[in-house]
């Protein structure tokens, strides 16, 4: 069973999220912040992250980051982003975000997304 | 006892003074122990309320994501799971306090996601019956709570109660205002704009930009007439008029436009010469050169910075008369302007006054 971590803070969304990915065959790892993120991607090495940009303690940029930079892992990474938060998603990318939804996003269209990444 | 009896024996044998100074000690330390007390009190029931909101909150959640979940993708029709969802949250908020917390929940959701999902929270709130609650709340006398009944029928897109939320268009309260003003913005657009047409109250700047702000989601160009709008008496629709004819372009509102430099409110007028010169309303140019020494000082810096736009060979003896100009503006903008019409006039002219800022102005010309 495919492993997804969700760095989400929105304790409905990442329910909601975890009823849908579980259904679709996933495993799901939720995480309310950047540090417990961080501390289940070294634990589990999952394979695929979604991550919010706007957490507490670590942003999601710092998430990024550090899969790239310090664990130099290729794992592809959805970021989730408010409107107007163009410049920071344009960030997200630099750091090596593989794609990116902007809120309020369709939990479907997410689905899609995570199957054709993990296909 | 012997102690005891001693500070009786020495408190009679005080002077009034003293005795009172004990008594205020003693009145003083009998309040501070009430208050202790009450401060304690008052922390354990808030404990206690947060304690039982939050599992009030995580009950909720999992209704909600369950009924999310019990429909059936292949029809529009509300299953009979989710009916009996429907009945266990209608009986479980029969206090307000808990129509809130589910409100709140279901928001929580609703900020972040869109599509079918989104659009079955809405159906929840209207089969829950909340949007009867939601609706109750414009009859109330508090305003805080007028104002949150419009939120709330705003953020499930309860559209078909909109004479009732226009009813409190002149609230006396801006912020009832401004949530009746988002909320026709929000669901209807450009349309949504009507209330314009009624409005007797001031708009602030703040809903101004929060109106536009909603206005640019929506990506269609097809804005409502706004020639009306720009003759009316509430000098603040006039402003938001003003924003609107530039944001869109608005070319079709020339006239208007133009007679707007009659307006008696001199903000207005600077206003309206601003949004000509961005749409290049060149008609209006010759009006305003004619009548350049009647006008305000704010209008004519405002014209200036349009000729600084707009400028051609004709304008040079307008330019020219406005060299020696007492604003500093005027005359950095006027001398800028003849350098680009003609270097050689503009050459002959440098020499023109002595005046210190004339010359620091022409220096900083030449060199840029």
């Amino acid at each position: 069973m495919k492993k997804i971590l969700l760095a989400e803070d929105n304790s409905m969304l990442s329910l909601l999220l975890k009823f849908r990915l579980e259904k679709e065959g996933y495993e799901l790892l939720i995480a309310e912040n950047g540090k417990e993120s961080i501390a289940l991607i070294e634990e589990h090495s999952p394979a695929l992250i979604l991550t919010d940009i706007m957490m507490p303690f670590i942003s999601g940029l710092e998430v990024i980051s550090h899969v790239r930079n310090t664990l130099f892992a290729k794992t592809p990474i959805i970021v989730f982003s408010a409107s107007g938060q163009e410049e920071v998603v344009l960030k997200a990318f630099k750091l090596g975000a593989n794609d990116f939804m902007s809120k309020p996003f369709s939990p479907n269209e997410l689905m899609n997304r995570v199957q054709r990444i993990l296909r | 006892m012997v102690v005891f009896n001693y500070f009786i024996e020495l408190f009679e044998k005080s002077d009034l003074i003293i005795e009172f100074v004990w008594f205020l000690i003693a009145m003083l330390l009998f309040l501070v122990i009430t208050i202790i007390i009450y401060l304690k009190y008052l922390r354990s029931t808030l404990r206690r309320n947060e304690k039982s909101k939050n599992k009030l909150e995580k009950e909720f959640e999992t209704a909600i994501i369950t009924y999310l979940y019990a429909g059936d993708p292949d029809s529009k029709e509300i299953s009979s799971d989710q009916l009996l969802i429907i009945e266990g949250l209608k009986k479980g908020t029969s206090k307000s306090y808990r129509k809130d917390i589910l409100i709140a929940t279901m928001l929580k959701l609703g900020y972040e996601i869109s599509g079918e999902m989104a659009e079955s929270i809405d159906k929840l709130y209207i089969q829950t019956g909340l949007k009867e609650y939601s609706l109750s709340k414009l009859k109330n006398k508090k305003w805080n709570l007028i104002a949150e009944g419009i939120r709330e029928l705003t953020l499930f897109e309860v559209k078909e109660v909109q004479h009732l939320v226009k009813e409190h268009l002149n609230h006396p309260k801006s912020e009832v205002r401004s949530e009746m003003q988002l909320y026709l913005v929000n669901l209807f657009h450009f349309k949504g704009l009507d209330f314009l047409n009624e409005i007797k109250t001031p708009i602030s700047e703040w809903d101004q930009i929060q109106l536009l702000e909603v206005l640019q989601l929506y990506k269609t160009q097809e804005i409502s007439d706004i020639s009306s709008w720009l003759k009316s008496s509430n000098e603040s629709v006039v402003f938001f008029s003003l924003k609107l004819a530039k944001i869109y372009n608005q070319y079709g509102v020339k006239e208007e436009l133009i007679a707007l430099l009659q307006h008696p409110n001199v903000n207005v007028r600077v206003e309206a010469i601003h949004i000509i010169s961005h749409l290049d309303i060149i008609e209006a140019k010759n009006e305003l050169k004619t009548n350049f020494n009647t006008l305000d000082l704010e209008e004519q810096i405002a014209f200036f910075a349009m000729i600084e736009e707009t400028y051609e060979l004709a304008d040079k003896p307008f330019i020219l008369d406005n060299i020696l100009n007492p604003n500093f503006e005027i005359k950095y903008s006027a001398l800028k302007i003849l350098k680009e019409l003609s270097l050689d006039e503009f050459n002959s002219f440098k020499d023109l006054s002595l005046d210190p800022q004339f010359i620091k102005i022409i220096n900083f010309v030449e060199s840029n």
